[in-house]
């Protein structure tokens, strides 16, 4: 087997051969120097000659001069060449990506304990000269270990890993493993992917490409897919009943596997307690549908879940959490013509009359004016095709809507706007006009990213084509920075226009609500219509009553802690000195005030706590968490497909890792590595400095007792 | 010799060259050490020396009358003046070598101070006798030189103070010069190392000799050029030439005190030979031993006139 060295430079450092022959040859007889009154004598002495050139103790100098060479030889680095690596044809040092799913799917089973394994395995197997990072992925993918070559410390990691209650997603977590592949300077790249391989986590279009010359190394857990139930969705209609809210939970249950038909009992709980309980029978691969008896709202935050009495293999998604407060009713006024009296705003009021929540309070005043006191407890204030009041009753509408009311004007011909308050819309109110005969204006362009429309984006979710409009105002003059469009007609002209004015906001729609200019209160999105404007107009946020795992709450943010519910509180959360989030498991987050967006990772199924540590009768504010159900479509993805996807192409050495002579360095420096002879060799070199001491000592010794330093 | 030292036991402490170092002033050093070592003597061997009887004389008008032998008055009712031998009064020259090698020393005093405490005990007592006295310091060539004169005391001491080794030695060319300027017949006194072929040596004494001279030899060694103490590999340097081996002292130690034993041993041969009077002195031993050796030169050397 050749031998070589790896830095044949050091080799030079042999001329240090020459300091111990130098030591024995003038060193020891250069000690001192004696003056004497003359030489004539101690010159004609014949041993002088020869003590001076001649070296007494070989062995010594054979010491010395081997432990040099060692010490000379080992800094050269020297190792046996395998002729096949040094050729390039090995990998030499590897970058080593595990890249390990810990979605909630890859607890069924022992799965994740073999995950680990895999984990470790590969670490273990590490070169000398290889580095490795450990990713873990799920919806979001983390660096837990950065390209390292310590073992010991990836080893580590590894043990606090620990599964998810987040779902698959593989795009985050290859791309991440592109980015280290991509940055690394060794030779060769390994990625090493460990999980159950859902399809439910591959779109197939991640974009991921690996660079050349990775080898992807996939680790299947999957196995054979278990049954599986779940609860698929939980809805929570409320019915206000004099104040209060009615809720009546029901649930969405589905079996995946199975082959016969099979019983299960669903449980709902409040606030940690049992409540009701359903046996309900599920067929193989088919689903079904359970209602509890409703159950009065009474308290903010009530807690509540709906579970499986029994877990199966793959335990997140058998329940269900969500949490719960009492509404608020959105209160609207609606001003109508004194002449025309109700019948103008009939379709209005009927239509925000229904409603599965009852959310909306609707009261009718006809005629006269406006103050200040019947405006407080009102959201929104509909105007609906009258003149407005000027003076005292303007003034109260105009502070109303800074102070952020909501202003929903409907334009019809008895509309008049006084000039005192025309900051209030969005541009100044043309004429009526009409369409011109035998042809009707339609809605032409409805801004779907807004969020009145938003809900009628998909298809079949809502047609404002039906409706036929006759007559219409137009709007002119809207100031782009406070105003804008989000309705027109085929014409081109204004329909539906929105302002925000101080805190409030202020639409305005170009025709009238009922089915005079239009016909739009005889089509199906009419109510839906209403409601939505209603609702953005009164400012307020939808809630929901769980969030995903894997999303993140930002707390400082009024409209997100709105979105969850926690909206009327979040003003007084801000306000508290010190606050902490209890999360499911147990653990604490501590949330310190200031300024500045203040993330709580949302990863953990169940209930989130979020309190005052110092309080304790406080009520906490909750937020529910639950699992991606996506993740429980257990469906195996075919794991050729994902290596095919990401490796690089055959043949594409566009981009080539490295160049040949560093690539190639680092294979020999790799070989070294491995073969680590320079201990060995300086290890020989320190035992022979021990022995030349000893050696070296004895022979002083004799020489003094015989009263000499005999040089060697 | 032996007999001699042993009677001056008590005045030889002041010999010692260890005591000798202590005293800064050579007068005072030599007016010391002599008159210590004459008390020491024996009285016969002090006056056979210097007041030797030589014939009687009739008393002329004008002698002085202390000098009148009574005695022989008594026997022959006249008057005789008793004439004694009159004082040496010869020329002593001490010939000292301040050669560098002549500064090495290890034990109290070096080769150097001791052979000035020599030449100044000599030349202190030479004077003592009467004698005219000089000095001629001397390297490779004449360093310093002090005509032989009764008043000349002072000066030779003076002059001996302040040698100093300087430079490399060489017999030959400085005793040629001496040879020279000492014209009339004297005592000259050579104190050498003598680091030099006996042959070269030899050569240079015969030019001494050839005047007429009577010459004593001094050969100073230190007890270190003796016994040759060294240990552990050292480079030796030749404090003339500057010259450096190295050496293993252990190994040489007996070729060179061999070596050394053969030379003294063929110098004092070969001085023999040429009648000059050798005498191997250690700077360890007390001076006396020198002096000693002084006064058998110079009761010798009366005898035979």
């Amino acid at each position: 087997m050749p031998f070589q060295f790896l830095v044949p430079a050091f080799l030079l450092g042999l001329a240090a051969l020459a300091i111990p022959i130098l030591i024995h040859l003038t060193r020891r007889q250069r000690a001192k120097v004696v003056e004497f009154p003359s030489l004539m004598f101690l010159e004609r002495v014949p041993f002088r000659a020869e003590s001076k050139r001649r070296i007494h103790h070989w062995l010594l100098l054979l010491l010395r001069a081997l432990a040099v060479a060692l010490v000379v030889a080992a800094f050269a680095r020297p190792f046996f060449t395998n002729p096949a690596v040094a050729a390039g044809a090995g990998p030499g040092p590897r970058e080593i990506v595990v890249l390990l799913d810990r979605s909630y799917s890859m607890s069924i089973g022992d799965r994740w304990d073999r995950a680990l394994e895999a984990a470790r395995e590969t670490f273990q197997g590490l070169g000398p000269l290889d580095r490795a990072s450990l990713a873990v992925f799920g919806r979001n993918a983390g660096v837990l270990v950065r390209s390292t070559s310590d073992r010991e410390r990836l080893l580590s990691a590894v043990d606090t890993l620990q599964v998810s209650d987040e779902s698959t997603s593989y795009g985050p977590g290859l791309k991440l493993a592109q980015t280290i592949l991509e940055e690394t300077d060794l030779p060769a790249g390994e990625l090493v992917l460990v999980g159950d391989f859902q399809r439910a986590g591959w779109t197939g279009d991640e974009g991921v490409r690996l660079p050349a010359g990775t080898v992807v190394t996939p680790v299947v857990l999957g196995g054979e897919v278990p049954e599986n139930r779940a609860v698929a969705r939980v809805t929570l209609p409320r019915q206000r009943l004099e104040d209060r809210d009615r809720v009546t939970p029901a649930a969405r249950l589905t079996r995946v596997g199975g082959e016969e038909e099979d019983s299960a009992e669903v449980v709902l709980e409040l606030e940690g307690r049992e409540v009701q309980r359903q046996r309900v029978a599920l067929s193989a691969n088919g689903a079904t549908g359970v209602i509890f008896e409703p159950f009065n709202l009474s308290q903010d935050f009530t807690q509540g879940a709906v579970r499986f009495s029994e877990t199966d293999a793959l335990g997140p998604d058998d329940v269900q959490y969500f949490v719960l407060s009492p509404g608020r009713n959105i209160s609207v006024l609606v001003l109508d013509d004194a002449a025309r009296g109700a019948a103008s705003s009939l379709f209005l009021r009927r239509a925000l009359e229904i409603s599965e929540d009852n959310i909306f309070d609707v009261d009718l005043r006809t005629g006269g004016g406006l103050t200040q006191a019947d405006l407080d407890d009102v959201s929104v204030v509909v105007v609906n095709d009258r003149s407005v009041p000027a003076g005292n009753s303007g003034t109260a509408l105009r502070s109303f809507v800074q102070e952020g009311g909501g202003l929903l004007v409907v334009t019809g011909e008895r509309v008049r706007w006084p000039g005192e308050l025309a900051e209030l819309l969005p541009g100044g109110l043309t004429e009526p006009a009409d369409r011109s005969p035998g042809r009707v204006g339609r809605l032409g362009f409805l801004d779907y990213d807004h969020p009145i429309f938003e809900i009628f984006r998909g298809p079949r979710s809502g047609d404002f084509t039906g409706a036929r409009f006759f007559r219409s105002r137009d709007v002119q003059g809207i100031d782009p920075e406070f105003g804008s469009v989000l309705a027109r007609f085929d014409d081109g002209t204004v329909a539906l226009a929105e302002k925000q004015v101080g805190e409030g906001r202020v639409l305005l729609w170009t025709s009238t609500l009922d089915a005079f200019w239009n016909d739009l209160a005889q089509q199906p999105v009419f109510l839906p219509f209403i409601h939505q404007m209603v609702r953005y107009a009164s400012g307020r946020t939808e809630t929901v009553e769980a969030f995903t795992a894997g999303q993140v709450l930002d707390v400082s943010d009024a409209t997100a802690m709105a979105t969850a519910g926690l909206g009327e509180v979040a003003e007084a959360l801000a306000g508290l000195e010190e606050r902490v989030a209890f999360t499911p498991s147990g653990g604490t987050k501590a949330l310190p005030p200031g300024d500045g967006p203040q993330f709580l990772n949302l990863d953990e199924q169940g209930i989130y706590d979020i309190r005052n540590p110092g309080d304790s009768d406080m009520r906490p504010l909750s937020v529910a968490v639950n699992v991606d159900l996506a993740e429980a479509d257990l469906n195996p993805l075919d794991v050729e497909e994902v290596v095919a996807s990401i490796a690089s192409r055959m043949g594409d050495e566009s981009a080539p890792r490295l160049e040949s002579a560093r690539a190639s360095r680092l294979r020999l420096e790799d070989q070294e590595r491995r073969q680590s002879l320079w201990r060995f060799l300086l290890l020989i070199a320190f035992v022979l400095l021990g022995l030349e001491t000893v050696i070296s000592n004895r022979i002083s010794r004799a020489g003094g007792r015989r009263g000499s330093h005999a040089g060697a | 010799m032996r007999a001699l030292s042993s009677r001056g036991s008590s005045g030889a402490q002041l010999l010692l060259p260890e005591v000798l170092a202590r005293i800064d002033n050579l007068d005072l050093l030599a007016r010391t050490v002599v008159e210590g070592f004459l008390n020491g003597l024996h009285r016969s061997i002090y006056l056979g020396l210097s007041l030797d009887f030589a014939e009687h004389r009739p008393y002329m008008p004008g002698d002085d009358i202390r000098r009148i032998d009574w005695r022989l008055y008594g026997r022959t009712d006249r008057h005789y003046i008793k004439l004694f031998e009159a004082e040496t009064n010869a020329n002593f020259v001490v010939l000292l070598d301040v050669s560098r090698s002549m500064s090495y020393g290890t034990h109290s005093v070096t080769k150097l101070e001791y052979a000035k405490y020599l030449a100044a005990c000599l030349t202190y007592f030479s004077r003592h006798q009467r004698d005219r006295v000089g000095l001629i310091t001397l390297d490779q060539d004449v360093v310093d030189y002090i005509p032989a004169s009764a008043r000349n005391l002072d000066l030779c001491l003076h002059t001996l103070h302040r040698a100093e080794a300087t430079r490399a030695g060489d017999l030959r060319k400085p005793l040629l010069k001496a040879t020279e300027s000492l014209q009339r017949k004297g005592i000259l006194v050579l104190i050498s190392d003598f680091y030099q072929d006996p042959d070269e040596v030899m050569d240079a004494v015969r030019l001494l000799q050839s005047p007429g001279h009577d010459v004593i030899v001094f050969h100073v060694l230190d007890p270190s050029e003796l016994e040759f103490p060294f240990e552990g590999p050292s480079n030796f340097r030749d404090m003339e030439t500057g010259e450096e081996i190295p050496l293993v002292p252990v190994k040489v130690k007996e070729g060179y005190q061999g070596l050394l034993s053969d030379h003294r041993e063929e110098l004092k041969e070969r001085f023999t030979a040429a009648e000059v009077d050798y005498t191997f002195l250690d700077t360890s031993k007390p001076l006396d031993h020198a002096l000693f050796h002084l006064l058998l030169h110079r009761e010798k050397r009366s005898r035979v006139r």
